[in-house]
């Protein structure tokens, strides 16, 4: 009789569960944290921020700090989710993005990337103020023009990791998470069984 | 409604790990032998949970199943959750590890109040109020989940009201998503395994 009853537990729970896969399956795999992703390109740093389900981030804070912990500047996140800001200061940046509710993520961008920027920006500037007219290419402009192609031309690449930076769970992930725990489930079964057997030969004796 | 990482400050995180300690050594005392699967599973629901999104709303939000876990468990819910919620930090990247404490004491408090709440209507009565009694629990522990956030964020956010506003709004379609499928599961037990929700049915069989 108990051996009966417990047998029909474990079919009607493990019903309830595959139904709950099988809705599951049908729709699609999302998951639920926040991303920002950000790239320089020439003086400015862009940033996306999106939650990954691919909903996009939408008026929210993100702060932007130097490699020593001070706030640089602060923005909101326009309805694209994005936030574009001009380098403010020469150093590693730390960009915090604040989506509220407890939903926080970062992104940090080396020194040497920033770096490189500026000087390509200061380079520009030095152009600017030198005579325009020069029949020749400098070699400073060349490099300017190579760094502003190979930019347009990257866009989409980059675009292409933020998208798989945001890409869900994947189905071996969960189907594992589950093992896990009926692996769990088997080994608490097997403690308290112990318990049991020892508490019944006990009282044998 | 996962917390993430570095969002809250240390004397919060120890508090919510302290209390959710507490809730779990009082489920485990609970957990007895034929409980087990049934914990597992309604803890891989739990863990599956997370992924549905449901796309109405301002924010992004999904299932959390934390009503049925803490009808069907009570106290047991706490262990059952914890579980889930390790298993979404390691593998989803949802949450993370050090706020699992907290996290846990957010999902499975709402259940256990619930089961207080709830579970004798549930089980005791037939019909129309039974099922009432399954619709609001599913709906409140979602909004109670979302109050505890709220409070937790208390620290961080400053302005109380806005952000539990701000969360119970985002997650209004949730709770009535959860009303219903709290229903359906208690409507489905009733009839095919009512020893499950234990009450009178449990009793004369």
């Amino acid at each position: 009789m108990e051996k009966r009853h417990n047998s029909t537990i474990m079919y009607l729970l493990i019903l309830f569960f595959v139904s709950i896969l099988i809705i599951f399956t049908s729709l699609p795999v999302l998951a639920h944290k926040v991303i920002i992703f950000a790239w320089v390109e020439g003086d400015t740093v862009f940033t996306e921020s999106k939650f990954s389900d691919g909903k996009k981030a939408i008026n929210s804070q993100v702060l932007v700090f130097d490699k020593e912990g001070t706030q640089l500047l602060e923005g909101k996140t326009n309805n694209k989710g994005e936030f574009s800001f001009k380098i403010p200061k020469l150093t590693a940046l730390r960009i915090l993005l604040n989506a509220g509710m407890g939903h926080k993520a970062e992104w940090k961008i080396p020194e040497s990337e920033i770096k490189e920027a500026g000087s390509i920006s200061e380079i520009k500037r030095a152009g600017e103020s030198s005579q325009p007219i020069n029949v020749g290419l400098s070699k400073e402009e060349i490099k300017e023009l190579i760094e502003e192609s190979l930019d347009r031309k990257l866009r989409p690449i980059i675009r292409m990791m933020t998208e798989s930076q945001s890409k869900g769970p994947s189905i071996n992930e969960i189907i594992g998470g589950i093992g896990y725990i009926f692996g769990l489930m088997g080994v608490a079964i097997y403690f308290k069984n112990r318990g049991k057997r020892r508490r019944e030969v006990k009282n044998e004796n | 409604m996962h917390i993430s990482e570095g969002v809250l400050s240390a004397p919060v995180l120890i508090t919510g790990a302290a209390l959710a300690a507490v809730g779990i050594s009082v489920g485990l005392k609970k957990m007895d032998y034929e409980k087990i699967p049934q914990v597992a599973v309604l803890s891989s629901a739990f863990f599956v949970a997370s992924l549905i999104h449901v796309p109405i709303g301002p924010s992004s939000v999904h299932l959390i199943l934390n009503g049925i876990n803490g009808l069907l468990l009570g106290w047991m819910c706490f262990p059952s959750i914890l579980v889930a919620l390790a298993l979404q930090a390691i593998l989803f990247q949802f949450g993370g590890i050090t706020v699992l404490g907290i996290n846990t004491m957010n999902m499975a408090l709402p259940g256990v109040i619930c089961y207080y709440l709830f579970s004798r209507l549930v089980n005791r009565e037939r019909g129309l109020i039974s099922l009432a009694a399954a619709f609001s629990c599913g709906l409140l522990s979602v909004f109670f989940s979302g109050i505890l956030v709220a409070l937790s964020l208390l620290f961080t956010e400053q302005s109380f009201m806005s952000v539990a506003k701000l969360i119970v709004v985002a997650h209004l379609p949730i709770m009535i998503i959860e009303g219903i499928i709290t229903l359906f599961c208690v409507a489905f037990l009733h009839r095919v395994k009512p020893e499950l929700l234990g009450g009178i049915y449990g009793k004369t069989t």
